[in-house]
């Protein structure tokens, strides 16, 4: 266990800066997630963290050690990578073993903490095979094993869901969890799927273009987007946005979507010039109500209780090129849709027009020149 | 009319097409294999095809046993087999674990590395030969001057030294090729798992040992089967070059099947050698691309 410090951390490659000025803090335990899309920099920053790259600038500290020149076996750390990277040649045994004889453990030392790690993954039954003749579910939790065996201070885990299926990866997800919890080891994750990281962290990192966009706890992620980025990033189906003009009645500051006056919770100073981007969550839409905007609904989704409806966002309010800024990952997503996330009985129908209300303080607004969010 | 399109028939469809093939190489292959048996088992001076033939006899074969050549060559073959083998198989993965490596002019490195292996081989044994030359050679020259030797090595008339000559060349021949499949087989490593052995903490030669070498293993064996068949069959740069002297101590397999058949004209005897050069290959290949197939993962 142990705290993990980056400061000022720089990595480019030539003229590209693949990194920069990352600076975090993680405390002893944290499950952190660096999340972004890809190619925004935080599997750099893993191997950066691992030793796997070298840095170009800044430091890096491991329980409050300088790693940042040691070499990868030096800096008390264990990953678990992407596609595994299991020794192939080796049994189960040996490859969980490895670690430990490489550090030249004695055999009877390895083989009792190689079997009490199979124990913990359920692996008991499968030490002599090799890795071919396992499952990727399987295989994932020998890479697991390699990297608790070792008892090492923090864990790096480089996006090891994504080779498994859609139902595996949900049951993973929550055993990685449990076992970040009853081991207590700082755990560094990275990952491009936001569900992972809002489900798994106790820290999140947003990353995007090798710069760190917000550090917190997915609930403060999720309610205090520090930027559009963030916002339309965390959540799905991500958030909507809008552009709206700003007006101040009575020293408070209020806009329109479409026909209704939404209250805004923003103070009137923090909003220069006449207009403003906002931002509202899906599910917190109110439709088919007595008040709200009246709109057409393009699409209906329903997966049961649960529906989405698609509908066109207000004439002259959508955001248009922003969209692209918006790191969501419901792809094809475009500015003039905004979609409402309903949990009821009713049933809606391709062409119906509904009410869609905003409520108050549920809206979120945004800078439009810096993006960033105002409060 | 077959339609050849239905899932039916088209097996068949392949079949016809693999058909050429398959006859041609039985022709080029398989037929002059059972000739050379046939011949192998005749006790004639001058075989002729289609001619009166004598009657089959294990007469070559009891010679062979008996034959000091015989044991002779097969001992020389044997000890350049393990001499080019296992030096080619150390070069070559040294040069295939440089070239492997990422640095300025790579691809160069690469090139040089593979010229042996494309330089014909009768070109580059006459090179050699003048290179070793004992009166002229460059060589012998360059040991002089250095002052190694005090006086010029008899390539020609030297056992040993006219055995190492052969290997030499051999090595400088064949190096390249092992060194191209184990440069193939160490692209197909994952980048990975050298990463993960190093989070593991094992240092370069660990990592070799643990990793590189039986990561290389199938390609390995492979490559041993090829080198070893390559010095059993390789007759050019020995003929070339010491025409198996002096004394029989460049004289393997194939020179004995050779100067038995076109030297001394008593084929049946050659083929005899032949048959039997035959028969060890065969055996050697089936055991090591056995071996090294099971461990292919």
């Amino acid at each position: 266990m142990a705290t993990i410090d980056f400061k000022n951390v720089q990595k480019s490659y030539g003229e590209v800066h693949a990194i920069r000025d990352f600076t975090l803090h993680v405390e002893e335990g944290d499950f952190c997630v660096f999340v972004g899309p890809s190619g925004c920099g935080k599997s750099t920053a893993l191997k950066m963290l691992a030793g796997l790259e070298a840095t170009t600038g800044g430091t890096i500290s491991i329980g409050g050690r300088d790693v940042t020149d040691a070499g990868p076996g030096k800096r008390d750390i264990a990953m678990v990578f992407q596609n595994y990277a299991l020794y192939p040649h080796m049994s189960v045994r040996s490859n969980i073993g490895f670690g430990l004889k490489m550090r030249g453990q004695d055999k009877a030392e390895i083989n009792r903490r190689v079997e009490a790690a199979a124990e913990t993954l359920e692996l008991t039954d499968y030490l002599d095979r090799r890795p071919r003749a396992l499952s990727g579910g399987q295989r994932q939790r020998v890479a697991l094993g390699r990297a608790i065996v070792r008892e090492p201070s923090a864990f790096l885990m480089d996006e090891p869901l994504s080779n498994l299926d859609a139902k595996l990866r949900v049951q993973t997800r929550s055993e990685i969890v449990n076992l970040q919890k009853r081991l207590g080891v700082t755990t560094i994750y990275v990952t491009h799927d936001q569900v992972e990281a809002l489900t798994m962290a106790t820290k999140i990192v947003v990353m995007r273009g090798g710069v760190i966009q917000q550090i917190g706890s997915p609930e403060t992620l999720f309610a205090q987007p520090a930027n559009i980025f963030v916002a339309g990033f965390i959540g799905s189906p991500g958030m909507n946005f809008f552009r709206g003009p700003v007006e101040v009645v009575d020293g408070r500051a209020q806009t329109r979507f479409g026909e209704q006056v939404v209250p805004l919770s923003v103070a009137p100073d923090a909003l220069r010039g006449g207009e403003a981007i906002f931002g509202i969550r899906p599910e917190h839409l109110k439709i088919g109500g007595d008040t709200g905007t009246p709109v057409a609904l393009g699409l209906v989704e329903s997966l049961g209780t649960e529906k989405i409806l698609h509908f066109p966002t207000p004439e002259g309010q959508a955001i248009g090129s922003l969209q692209k800024v918006i790191g969501s990952d419901d792809a094809g997503r475009d500015s003039a849709t905004m979609l409402a996330r309903v949990i009821d009985d009713r049933r809606y129908t391709d062409g119906e027009t509904v009410r869609v209300a905003l409520p108050e303080g549920k809206v979120h607004v945004f800078d439009p020149e810096t993006q960033k969010a105002l409060s | 009319m077959i339609d050849f399109s239905s899932p039916r028939h088209r097996a068949k469809f392949g079949y016809l097409l693999l058909a050429p093939a398959v006859i041609m190489m039985a022709l080029i292959i398989i037929y002059p294999i059972l000739l050379s048996v046939d011949i192998s088992l005749q006790d004639v001076r001058i075989a002729r095809v289609g001619g009166d033939r004598e009657p089959w006899t294990l007469e070559n074969y009891r010679w062979l046993t008996s034959s000091a050549e015989f044991w002779n060559s097969l001992w020389v073959t044997a000890k350049m087999v393990l001499t080019v083998g296992g030096i080619s198989l150390i070069i070559g993965l040294a040069t295939a674990l440089l070239v492997n490596q990422k640095f300025r002019g790579r691809s160069l490195a690469r090139l040089f590395v593979a010229l042996p292996w494309a330089v014909p081989e009768v070109v580059a044994t006459v090179i050699w030969a003048w290179m070793l030359d004992s009166s002229f050679g460059v060589i012998n020259w360059a040991l002089l001057k250095i002052g190694l030797v005090d006086q010029a090595i008899q390539f020609g008339s030297n056992s040993t030294a006219a055995f190492f000559a052969v290997c030499f060349v051999m090595i400088w021949k064949g190096y390249p090729l092992v060194s191209i499949m184990l440069l193939a087989g160490l692209q197909s490593i994952p980048e990975e798992q050298y990463q993960a052995a190093r989070v593991d903490g094992a240092n370069v030669w660990q990592r070799f040992f643990y990793i590189t070498l039986p990561s290389l293993a199938p390609v390995l064996g492979v490559t041993s089967v090829m080198t070893t068949l390559w010095v059993f069959r390789d007759f050019a740069i020995i003929y070339v070059l010491t025409q198996g002297g002096p004394i029989g101590s460049t004289t393997t397999l194939s020179i004995l099947t050779f100067e038995q058949s076109f030297a001394f004209f008593r084929m049946g005897q050659g083929a005899a050698v032949g048959v039997v050069t035959l028969v060890i290959c065969a055996f050697i290949s089936r055991a090591l691309v056995g071996r090294f197939a099971n461990s292919v993962h």
